[in-house]
């Protein structure tokens, strides 16, 4: 890489409205190079909604995306949304770049799931293996007829890299499905690593773990940082392991953002008390 | 262990050697062997005798097989009882009437023994795998040629064989799309249509057109290819038409994409019915007088290749992909799996060789009609494909030589009245297969619904030393 970015990842004003329903509402926040930065909210504030404008999964109704400061996403009302329009800045952007999931992930944005989606078929290995498919060179004919073996080492060893990562190479030759809960979900973030992200979005990586569990991935968290050198953005709901990793908070209720800082800021921040735990209505 | 390994393989290589080698000299001389089997001379006193012995000696001299086995066995018939048939004359008898199944045989055995001798040398460890395939190979196709020559090639079970390898390919064509892929198509019978017309057209002997197309004036097309050039054509022009179809139907999803392939197979179907284009697919009459063969070894040969090409597909790179977007399209596509890419390269590749098996088709009924490819055809692979298990390449091809065997050969007594003791068994009609058969089906279908196989493959190593199972119950 010859220049750094700044920002690893941008939002501008990024709106997602589901027929009248506005889900997101001009949302606009940045990631840092190199910082962990979360996304909370009570349930059903769009956290996940707007994971899923980022990695292209929705075509977000208005807005941009930037990823190491290149513009990869940007839409505006367009059709019947244009009169059922409910967002702010309905003029600002007259570009329409609406990418599919797998270009977004070959940029280097890799992302997990809330609701585990491991292939249930699969081994474990296999699900990692899949995910290194993305950086093949070989062709359908070179592939079928095993002339890309190199290839196809590498790829091997770069799953099994990536198991190890996670600690579950013994594990390797077990059914996905068949794996305990927590195990599944660091199963994710090895497949997710596989693709050699250098942003790596993570849906509620803790969902389902205990206290203990938890403060393992906070740590395993940080460590993958530092050893990929990657940026990370997360949507979590255990505040513990939110306050603990964190650089930077966005806290977002209704799709809008209410609340940015540190994690010592949010805390004490009023609006965000008023969001998780209701105000008195005197 | 190992050394005894080692020389039962070069035993093996020897015995071959020596089987083969037997075999080829004891073609050569046939004539001394005549002359011996009547040492006594008789035929010099009996004239009949001795035009029937110069027959065979003739047929010899020019070379021809089988009519020479003709003239050998009627020359045995006859005199039989007057020739010295026994001990060594009965051994080189034996041999030369059987000299291709045992250079068969021979040439197996020298496989295996090579393979095993392989399997066995440390350093050729990377060999190990593909040559146990292959020794395999060699002892099927040796075996089917050797019951071929046995049973003779129009007999029940060489057809069920032929049809047998044909459905298996087209059954294994469909699974790669509906049970690796995930995509539920039903256009099966249409491309195996257009394989299948594509290979007609373009191998009927060019001197025979003018009476196919009698109502074209010979037809448009003036030439014929050799046959696997057409075969490759045929799965080619298949394929291009999936790569046609699929631009628009493959975005589609599971139910709406099964309604637009099945319009798909109807409406060509009816396209190449169309009287205008009469000169190249002969209207609704039909293709006749083109190339097709009369070993089994020939259907075995291509769909063997086009089966192998598959498995090696699935267990690539892209076939892993195929496989994710069937388990989990959003999570394939976040793994970055171009969706439409994929299914496009699946769906043209189960194409092109449900075209090329629509050719051995042609080839195996010897004349082609549009009107046979009806949809039943593609439900009669749909349920092959589900009776082996979606996503089993082993229990697809198990499935279409029991499906071809029973309702080709194993049910047809049903088909038949029946009286026992001046007693009609009830029942037994004309039509009555088909009900038995779709019972069979329906059972099958209620208690054993995943397929004979499941997703699981016949694997030869758990096959030979069965292991404890590991994992958890894929059958959740």
């Amino acid at each position: 890489m010859t220049s750094v970015a700044d920002h690893a990842l941008e939002l501008r004003n990024i709106t997602m409205q589901f027929g009248g329903v506005v889900a997101v509402d001009s949302l606009s926040l940045h990631v840092n190079q190199g910082e962990i930065v979360a996304l909370i909210g009570p349930n059903g504030a769009g956290k996940t909604t707007a994971f899923n404008c980022i990695t292209g999964v929705y075509k977000p109704t208005n807005g941009q995306v930037y990823y190491q400061d290149q513009l990869i996403i940007s839409s505006h009302p367009q059709g019947k949304m244009k009169a059922l329009y409910a967002g702010q800045h309905k003029d600002a952007y007259k570009e329409v770049l609406e990418p599919t999931p797998d270009r977004i992930t070959k940029l280097g944005l890799a992302r997990t799931f809330q609701n585990i989606r491991l292939f249930k078929t699969q081994t474990a290995f296999e699900n990692v293996l899949i995910a290194t498919h993305l950086h093949r060179t070989s062709n359908l004919l070179t592939a079928t007829l095993r002339l890309n073996y190199a290839e196809e080492k590498r790829m091997r060893q770069h799953a099994l890299d990536m198991l190890e990562v996670v600690g579950l190479a013994d594990l390797k030759d077990e059914l996905a499905t068949s794996l305990p809960y927590g195990m599944q979900r660091q199963l994710e973030i090895a497949r997710a690593l596989a693709t050699k992200p250098r942003l790596l979005l993570l849906d509620e990586p803790a969902a389902g773990m205990n206290p203990q569990e938890t403060d393992d991935l906070g740590r395993f968290i940080v460590d993958i940082k530092q050893r990929f050198d990657l940026t990370v953005f997360l949507i979590e709901h255990h505040m513990d392991l939110v306050m603990d990793i964190s650089d930077r908070i966005y806290v977002i209720d209704f799709g809008r953002l209410i609340a940015t800082g540190s994690p010592d800021e949010v805390q004490d921040n009023p609006d965000v008390i008023a969001a998780y735990l209701g105000v008195d209505e005197e | 262990m190992k050394t005894a390994k080692i020389v039962l393989s070069l035993l093996l290589i020897i015995i071959a050697i020596a089987l083969v080698g037997y075999t080829l000299s004891s073609q050569g001389d046939l004539r001394d062997m005549v002359m011996r089997l009547d040492p006594q001379n008789l035929a010099s006193a009996d004239s009949r005798m001795l035009k029937a012995r110069d027959r065979v000696l003739d047929g010899l001299a020019e070379g021809d097989r089988v009519r020479d086995l003709r003239n050998l066995d009627r020359y045995l018939q006859d005199y039989g009882p007057q020739l010295a048939l026994d001990g060594e004359n009965g051994l080189e008898l034996f041999v030369y009437r059987n000299g291709p199944s045992l250079l068969a045989a021979g040439i197996a055995l020298a496989v295996i023994g090579a393979a095993l001798l392989v399997s066995q040398l440390d350093k050729l460890a990377k060999l190990r795998k593909p040559a146990i395939y292959l020794a395999l190979a060699a002892v099927l196709y040796a075996g089917v040629y050797i019951v071929e020559n046995i049973a003779g090639s129009s007999s029940m079970l060489m057809t069920v064989l032929k049809k047998g390898a044909i459905y298996a390919l087209i059954a294994v064509s469909m699974n790669l799309l509906n049970g690796f892929t995930g995509l539920f198509s039903l256009g099966q019978a249409g491309f195996m249509l257009v394989g299948a017309y594509t290979y007609a057209i373009f191998t009927i002997a060019t001197d025979s057109r003018a009476q196919v197309y009698q109502y074209y004036d010979g037809g448009l097309v003036q030439f014929a290819l050799p046959t696997l050039v057409a075969i490759v054509l045929a799965g080619l022009v298949a394929a291009f038409f999936a790569f046609l179809i699929g631009l628009p139907v493959l975005r589609l999803k599971s139910d709406y994409l099964a309604i637009a392939t099945l319009g798909f197979a109807e409406i060509i179907r009816a396209i190449f019915q169309y009287d205008g284009l009469g000169p190249i697919t002969n209207g609704s009459n039909l293709l006749r007088k083109f190339t097709t063969f009369d070993t089994v070894l020939f259907p075995f040969a291509v769909a063997g290749v086009c089966i192998a090409l598959i498995v090696m597909l699935i267990h690539s790179t892209y076939g892993r992909s195929f496989k994710a977007i069937r388990d989990d399209e959003v999570a394939a596509e976040a793994m970055g799996i171009n969706l439409f890419r994929h299914k496009q390269m699946s769906f043209v590749i189960s194409s092109f060789f449900a075209g090329v098996g629509g050719a051995l088709l042609a080839m195996y009924q010897t004349t082609v009609q549009a009107s046979a490819f009806k949809a039943s055809m593609t439900y009669e692979i749909l349920l092959i494909v589900v009776i082996g298990g979606m996503g089993s390449i082993t229990g697809s091809v198990l499935a279409s030589f029991l499906f071809v065997a029973s309702s080709e050969w194993w049910l047809r007594f049903l088909d038949n009245e029946l009286v026992i003791g001046g007693v009609q068994v009830p029942l037994l009609r004309s039509g009555f297969r088909m009900v038995v058969f779709s019972v069979v089906i329906m059972l099958m279908v209620l208690f054993y619904r995943r397929g004979i196989m499941g997703d699981k493959e016949f694997n030869l190593k758990s096959f030979l030393q069965p292991r404890v199972r590991k994992g958890g119950d894929v059958r959740g």
